[in-house]
């Protein structure tokens, strides 16, 4: 094992290009509002605002100095967490995202779970017998999930479970009086934090269907991805220098095949966690829940401009800092990478 | 249609030999497509090698040498294998998969041509060359200390500090040794060595070589030794078997094979070897190609290629039969009366 050190170095390194990217996507939101049509001024004194009104917002929000200048204080701004103030809630964006964000993520991580928990045994278990039943039905079930629209499985399912067979809610985050005191903003977190075992158990039968919802499309490409990966290592020399060892198909599969075949899939797993939130906008408005998709789809439709740019800021943010985790988990799965990045240790 | 080839008894080792491992009419059908039809690689084989014997099988590429060994110890998961594979009078295609695991790595162990592409390039040598034990349910430090004990005896320089270190870390010659620690660390009866010098350097198969050579002599090994290299054969192999288009064409020991090849193939391979006392302008190859498997000719397979085939060669598959010193499949040969 390389030492803590070199790992450390690399953290750096990587930190470094990510704060480049999230700078570059700093620029880009700066120009959107720039290019966007409509005047900042305006939008932030409100439609009814007097013409001396906008002028003494421009002024504030400091819109009559060089452009360069406020491109420089927007990047102090952003770099301090500041994204502005929305016009619809009249609060500090940063704070609003504070309040929607952890229920969001709730509404993610779990989905990222059923997600790799559905599709990686399968991919393994179809990859290993290809052509046989089992590999022929997940690959239909998988073109059939991942033609679906969302938001119409999500309509499907409501109907269904939720309305014939009224086996999970419609809707909601908790039911009524099931509730914890809101400490995180996540309704499974705060019920764990406030010892409330119903209500925790409440939360996530909450959870179970926009959870799924959203991990349906994403785990027919992580299926694919993991099976067709697989598929190639499978037919390696390797894998038969294993078997010649005498290893059963399931430490052949486990301890070899899969560990060989996990790179694209960790690559792709990254790229979904940042697009499952933006796939949260559809879910979570569909199933009435709260989070970053519904204040995204509010601020959308109520042209909340600095509401949408500072969501993009932080759900850029957050793909970063899962594309930074997945190249740690690349560099401690394979010794090759870590060669190459620090030279050979032997 | 092998059926109708007679084969005079029971195939048998070498002289002075007790049966270690016999193949009877070992035919290995492999799919096309999935599902779809197959292809005869391995058209009814039949051969034996005794206890602590070397034994060559040689042949050009897709000749059905690796596939033949490779059914031996029931590798290939697609392979469809028929006929009869007994080890130490166990009938191996009998064995359930789960016993099967037993056999490999265990009885009978494989290395094989390229150390690279066969070593997991994510687990450490040490952990490589343990698992064959570890899978034997021998403790982890027990594994290790003795994964490290054949590495030592196989001349990987510095192995007790390159136990950790990932294949991609060593030089050719080094993976290989460490390739062959892994089979030899479970103590197997019969080595399947499938082409293990072709893809180093001239030096290191040299190497290579001597050290498997020494190793094999040490243990009381029994070796299958495959290769289109007729020189390793010479130097290395008791008996040499000559395989052409999934058929044993000629099988002997490598004296009266080299001196007195009796198939037109065998004849053919020998004189494709360039030798050093010989000026020739041109080298000699034999004219043609091996045919692919699902082409096979009628008759000897190798009638479009030889210079000697008459009438019976395009019509009838020859039968092995035993020759001074060996056995052949030739219609030339039979006719001239064995």
């Amino acid at each position: 094992m390389p030492a803590l050190k070199v790992y450390a170095w690399f953290l750096l390194k990587r930190l470094g290009l990510t704060v480049l990217t999230l700078w570059g996507l700093a620029t880009l939101v700066f120009l959107m509002i720039k290019l966007m049509p409509g005047d900042e001024a305006q939008m932030a004194a409100g439609a009814d605002a007097s013409a001396a009104q906008v002028e003494a917002m421009r002024i504030r929000l400091g819109l009559d100095a060089p452009l360069v200048a406020q491109y420089l204080r927007f990047l102090l701004r952003v770099a301090q967490g500041d994204f502005g103030t929305s016009i619809v809630t009249l609060q500090p964006v940063m704070s609003d995202l504070g309040k929607v964000l952890p229920s969001t993520l709730e509404l993610v991580v779990v989905a990222m779970l059923i997600n790799l928990s559905v599709a990686i045994p399968a991919g393994i278990v179809a990859a290993y017998r290809q052509g046989g039943a089992f590999d022929s039905l997940c690959r239909a079930a998988a073109v059939t999930l991942g033609g679906m629209p969302a938001f119409w499985l999500a309509l499907v399912l409501q109907f269904l479970l939720g309305r014939v067979w009224r086996v999970v809610p419609i809707s909601g985050q908790v039911s009524f009086g099931m509730g914890s005191p809101v400490v995180t903003g996540a309704p499974s977190l705060d019920a764990l934090l406030a010892f409330n075992g119903a209500g925790f158990l409440n939360a996530l039968w909450h959870l179970a269907l926009p959870a799924a919802v959203l991990a349906a499309l994403f785990s027919t490409q992580v299926f694919r991805t993991l099976r067709a990966s697989l598929l190639g290592v499978l037919r390696s020399d390797f894998v038969m220098a294993v078997r010649a060892k005498g290893a059963s198909a399931r430490r052949m599969l486990t301890d070899h095949a899969l560990p060989n075949s996990l790179n694209p899939v960790l690559t792709l797993a990254g790229t979904q966690a940042g697009a499952m939130i933006g796939s949260a906008v559809l879910v979570e408005t569909v199933f009435a829940r709260k989070g970053i998709g519904a204040y995204m789809f509010n601020a959308v439709a109520q042209k909340d401009t600095f509401a949408v740019l500072g969501s993009v800021m932080f759900i850029g943010t957050v793909v970063c800092l899962v594309n930074l985790a997945v190249d740690v988990m690349q560099l401690v799965l394979d010794p090759r990478i870590r060669s190459a990045q620090f030279g050979s240790q032997h | 249609m092998h059926m109708d080839r007679t084969f005079q008894g029971s195939p048998t080792p070498g002289p002075n030999a007790t049966t270690l491992a016999r193949a009877v009419g070992l035919t290995v059908d492999m799919p096309v497509q999935l599902g779809a039809s197959s292809v005869r690689i391995v058209d009814g084989v039949d051969f034996a090698i005794g206890v602590g014997e070397r034994v060559a099988l040689v042949g050009e590429s897709g000749s059905g040498k690796s596939v033949t060994a490779r059914a031996l110890m029931r590798l290939d998961r697609a392979a469809r294998v028929s006929g009869r594979v007994e080890f130490a009078g166990r009938d191996l295609l009998a064995l359930s998969e789960r016993e099967m695991t037993q056999v490999r790595g265990g009885d009978i162990a494989m290395v094989f041509q390229d150390p690279m592409s066969f070593l997991d390039p994510l687990m450490t040598i040490g952990d490589q060359v343990a698992e064959t034990l570890r899978i034997r349910g021998v403790g982890k430090a027990d594994a290790r200390r003795r994964a490290l004990a054949v590495l030592d005896e196989l001349r990987v320089d510095r192995a007790a500090e390159r136990l950790d270190a990932y294949p991609h870390e060593f030089s050719g010659g080094m993976r290989q040794r460490v390739v062959l620690a892994m089979a030899l660390v479970g103590e197997p009866r019969l080595l399947i060595a499938d082409e293990p010098t072709t893809a180093l350097d001239v030096r290191v198969q040299d190497q290579v070589l001597d050290l498997l050579d020494d190793v094999s002599a040490r243990r009381g090994l029994a070796v299958l030794f495959i290769t289109h290299d007729l020189g390793v054969v010479a130097g290395f192999a008791e008996r040499v078997m000559v395989m052409y288009s999934g058929r044993i064409v000629e099988d002997g020991s490598v004296d009266s094979v080299f001196a007195r090849p009796r198939h037109p193939y065998t004849r053919g391979l020998i004189k494709a070897v360039p030798r050093i006392d010989q000026d020739l302008d041109r080298l000699y190859a034999i004219p043609g190609a091996p045919p692919p498997p699902f082409a096979r000719p009628t008759g000897c397979a190798f009638h479009p290629r030889c210079d000697a085939a008459f009438a019976p060669c395009l019509r009838d598959v020859p039968a092995v039969l035993p020759v001074e010193g060996g056995r052949a499949a030739c219609h030339l040969h039979a006719s001239q009366g064995a």
